[in-house]
């Protein structure tokens, strides 16, 4: 009896385990009932570049997903707390750990009230995969079956891991278990696109009188560096919903102009605040200034084949003699948050861990490192010199002049600076012709191994070209595991083991910090992934 | 003067052809390219990009490839703005360029010899000394420092209830938006054309057919605007097309500073990205530009200076 009863109940527990993600109904946010709204429901936000491409299967930056947000709708979508909400599928279920159902809404339709179909999905996802469409982002994809091997040329799009059961149910198979599907497809890569426009104009397809979305807005008007402007989207299924009628996207480069633009009345939000500006800001907009942690780190990359470098000893010492706290607070001084571990916090999938050498005293960790250094050959008669390599920013240089004084005072390290126009440095970077690299990442994906394909050996990410196979076995491990909490412990092991042989000096995790008007309704500062999707926003009566 | 027309508009396509040669080596030979992201491209789709653009080829087949599509009016695909053809960014970026430069240079043509004049005339006077400072203003404080003061000034302080500015602090629309820009390029172009041509007029007025003009009891009104002015508006009608092309083509800092979607923010996004085509096609703009307004100023020289003939 007792054995059928501990039977049942892991039955039950491990189909709880496998549908866990299913029917997820909570509703999209509203407008609290107190808040009386504006006549004018028209944003006007900032959104840095300008688009390089709004069509989703070239969707690669992060303000091309904030605006195809608004046009394109995937499976699921990410509300303006960072929650995963229905989209076009009103429910799903993990039936294995490599299997997903989609079921989609009979009322979602196209901007121009063709209804969406699973056969929608199949398109653009293959569309996505097939190497002739040339997309830049195919991180995402993937993860679904088949796809690496679609990618490399070695299989037909047709070959890609989704198919539909029947017109409103999608299947999706994933290589291996994807616990973060669900999230995942709510990034517009992989949102439908509808195929008589895409094979009827072709590269126009995007154009104003061309794109049909199926987004809460529509496309009205675009014009390179001007603007884009969006319209409410009569079609949308979830339309009663959505308060704003129009949303003109501004795309500035410098972030000095957009805060003047801000300042001068003509936007509503901004995209980032121009570096070094967070306290004088503050000081003057008070509340309208946002600080929230970001899942985006900055970190120096070591050349681990490097002849200073390959010694861990070394690195190490590098590490720990950064005051990490007044980079943060005195140097730069817009929100971000000293990090010593690969992990930014907030990640899922795994924990950030602090070093041992990050409780003790500075003077105990200078004392510690030199040992190290000592230990590697290196003293004041023969001193380690380096070079850093950096894009010409000014926060990189801030941030070399910085640690590179650190290591001068504290380990007699000899550094020089070498700045590098971007596409130069990312040539310098990818090639390995660096000892120590400015880095940095966002995070694809809200999970850890985003951030552990930088470790991982051969990754293309993997600049400094560490290899550790036991972290690669690691991060396969828990990439394989289908339970939560073992997963997470894996991947956690995975950072820490990648971490304690350093091959990146981890400074400060990133801050989203934007002005956004008092006004603006439904604005949060709780998705680390910063993607804010303006059907969620109003504007409140002022 | 229509045979020199031709001519120079014939000699216009060996120029533009030489230019475009020596810029594609240019780009072609920068390092980085089009497809150095961040994260590396598979290689089978960085394969396809490459075949889509014609990277594959060889660089003469490349080189002859873009020629083909020139001669036929097409600057082909933007390799980073890939929704768009040059062609469609250039037409969307031109008329915002020429309603601000366009603009700009008639205006400051014309208050730039006004005041350049009247200091001449007035030399050593106070109006002298005001026009003498306000042209080392203009030439020593950089637009991207004029620029932001305007803006303060206008847009910040000069502010409505709303907290809405007098002038907008960039972006692009109506009139109001191009008050700002404008006003930038036209206080830079000034300085320098006003300071030109106070010095010419200068150097004119002690000439000795206006000593002879002076002696034959001419009044001074008519010894400067008959005598003196022609001559003296040589040098600034030289100035003409480095002013233009400055002010329409690649008004760079001012597009910077007023966010506009004009060619300056073009040719810089280009530059950056290693759109090749994006590039190439702006030099055959510039160049095409610079030759037909050099032959512009060529053909004023006969109607200010008699001497000239073609």
């Amino acid at each position: 009896m007792l054995k059928s009863v501990f039977r049942l109940a892991s039955a039950i527990a491990l189909t709880l385990a496998v549908t866990h993600a299913a029917y997820a109904t909570a509703p999209p946010n509203m407008v609290p009932p107190n808040v009386v709204l504006a006549d004018n429901q028209e944003l006007v936000r900032h959104y840095g570049s300008e688009a390089a491409s709004i069509d989703p299967a070239m969707c690669e930056s992060v303000q091309e997903a904030l605006v195809d947000a608004d046009l394109f709708e995937g499976l699921t979508r990410a509300d303006n707390a960072g929650q995963i909400q229905p989209g076009v599928a009103e429910s799903w279920q993990r039936t294995d750990p490599t299997t997903w159902i989609f079921k989609l809404r009979h009322d979602a339709k196209w901007s121009n009230g063709v209804p969406i179909t699973a056969a929608d999905f199949i398109y653009a996802w293959q569309r996505v995969v097939d190497p002739k469409t040339a997309s830049v982002y195919t991180i995402l994809i993937s993860f679904v079956a088949n796809a690496k091997a679609i990618l490399a040329g070695a299989l037909p799009p047709s070959k890609l891991g989704v198919r539909a059961l029947d017109p409103y149910t999608l299947e999706v198979k994933t290589e291996s278990p994807v616990p973060f599907l669900a999230a995942m497809v709510s990034n517009p890569v992989l949102a439908p696109v509808y195929r008589p426009a895409v094979e009827k104009f072709g590269n126009e397809w995007t154009k104003p009188d061309h794109l049909v979305g199926n987004g809460a807005f529509t496309l009205h008007y675009w014009s390179p560096n001007d603007k884009l402007v969006v319209v409410k989207n009569p079609w949308y299924w979830n339309a009663a919903h959505v308060v704003l009628n129009a949303v003109d996207w501004i795309p500035i480069d410098n972030n000095d102009t957009a805060t003047k633009q801000f300042e001068s009345g003509q936007l509503d939000m901004t995209y980032e605040l121009p570096p070094g500006s967070y306290a004088s800001l503050k000081a003057k907009y008070g509340n309208q200034v946002h600080i929230a942690p970001q899942s985006a780190n900055y970190f120096f990359a070591l050349n681990v084949h490097d002849p200073a470098l390959k010694d861990v000893r070394v690195r190490e010492a590098l590490s720990m003699v950064i005051d990490r706290d007044t980079l943060v607070k005195r140097i730069l001084g817009d929100g971000e948050l000293p990090s010593a571990d690969l992990m930014p916090i907030k990640v899922e999938g795994a924990s950030p861990t602090p070093r041992d050498w990050e409780s003790l005293p500075m003077d105990k960790r200078i004392a510690a490192a030199r040992q190290l250094l000592a230990a590697a050959g290196y003293s004041a008669q023969k001193p380690l010199t380096l070079k850093y390599s950096y894009n010409t920013t000014d926060i990189n240089k801030l941030v070399g002049l910085y640690v590179l004084s650190e290591w001068r005072n504290k380990l007699g390290v000899q550094g020089t600076m070498e700045n590098q126009e971007w596409k130069v440095f990312i040539q310098t970077r990818h090639d390995g012709t660096f000892q120590v690299a400015r880095h940095g990442w966002s995070a694809d994906y809200n999970d850890a191994t985003t951030y552990l394909d930088l470790v991982r050996c051969g990754s293309d990410s993997n600049d400094m070209k560490y290899c550790n196979p036991k972290v690669d076995a690691l991060i396969a491990q828990g990439g394989n595991e289908t339970d939560t909490l073992k997963r997470t412990a894996l991947l956690t092991q995975a950072d820490r083991l990648a971490m304690s042989e350093y091959p990146i000096i981890p400074l400060y995790q990133r801050v989203t910090a934007r002005l956004v008007r008092s006004y603006v309704g439904g604005y949060t500062d709780l998705d680390p992934l910063d993607r804010v999707p303006s059907q969620d926003l109003y504007i409140i009566k002022h | 003067m229509f045979a020199y027309t031709i001519r120079r508009l014939l000699f216009a396509v060996p120029t533009i052809l030489a230019v475009v040669t020596i810029c594609y080596v240019m780009v072609h030979i920068t390092p980085g390219g089009p497809f150095d992201l961040e994260r590396k491209l598979p290689p089978a789709v960085l394969a396809n990009l490459q075949a889509k653009y014609h990277l594959d080829e060889s660089p003469l087949q490349q080189y002859f490839y873009y020629l083909g599509r020139l001669l036929h009016g097409d600057l082909g695909a933007s390799f980073k703005y890939t929704d768009w053809t040059v062609n469609e960014l250039v037409a969307k970026a031109l008329p915002v360029s020429l309603a601000v430069g366009g603009l700009s240079v008639p205006i400051s043509m014309v208050i730039g010899i006004a005041i350049g004049t009247v200091a001449a005339v007035r030399r050593n006077s106070a109006i002298d000394y005001l026009v003498s400072a306000l042209g080392n203003v203009g030439n020593a404080v950089p637009s991207f420092v004029l620029g932001p003061v305007l803006i303060l000034v206008f847009a910040l302080l000069l502010q409505d209830s709303h907290g809405v500015g007098l002038l907008p602090a960039g972006g692009w629309g109506g009139w109001r938006f191009r008050v700002l820009p404008i006003t930038l390029l036209t206080i830079v172009n000034v300085a320098t054309i006003s300071r030109v041509m106070r010095g010419s007029l200068l150097e004119v007025l002690t000439s000795s057919f206006i000593r002879t003009a002076r002696a034959k009891g001419l009044p001074e009104r008519t010894v400067i605007l008959r005598h003196a002015m022609r001559p003296a508006l040589m040098p600034v009608l030289s100035l003409f097309t480095s002013i233009a092309l400055s002010s329409i083509t690649a008004a760079i800092v001012t597009e910077t500073v007023f966010s506009l979607p004009g060619l300056g923010q073009l040719i810089i996004n280009g530059a950056i990205n290693r759109d090749y085509t994006l590039v190439l096609g702006l030099v055959v703009l510039v160049t095409a530009i610079a030759v037909l307004f050099n032959l512009i100023v060529d053909l004023l020289y006969a109607v200010v200076d008699p001497r000239i003939r073609y």
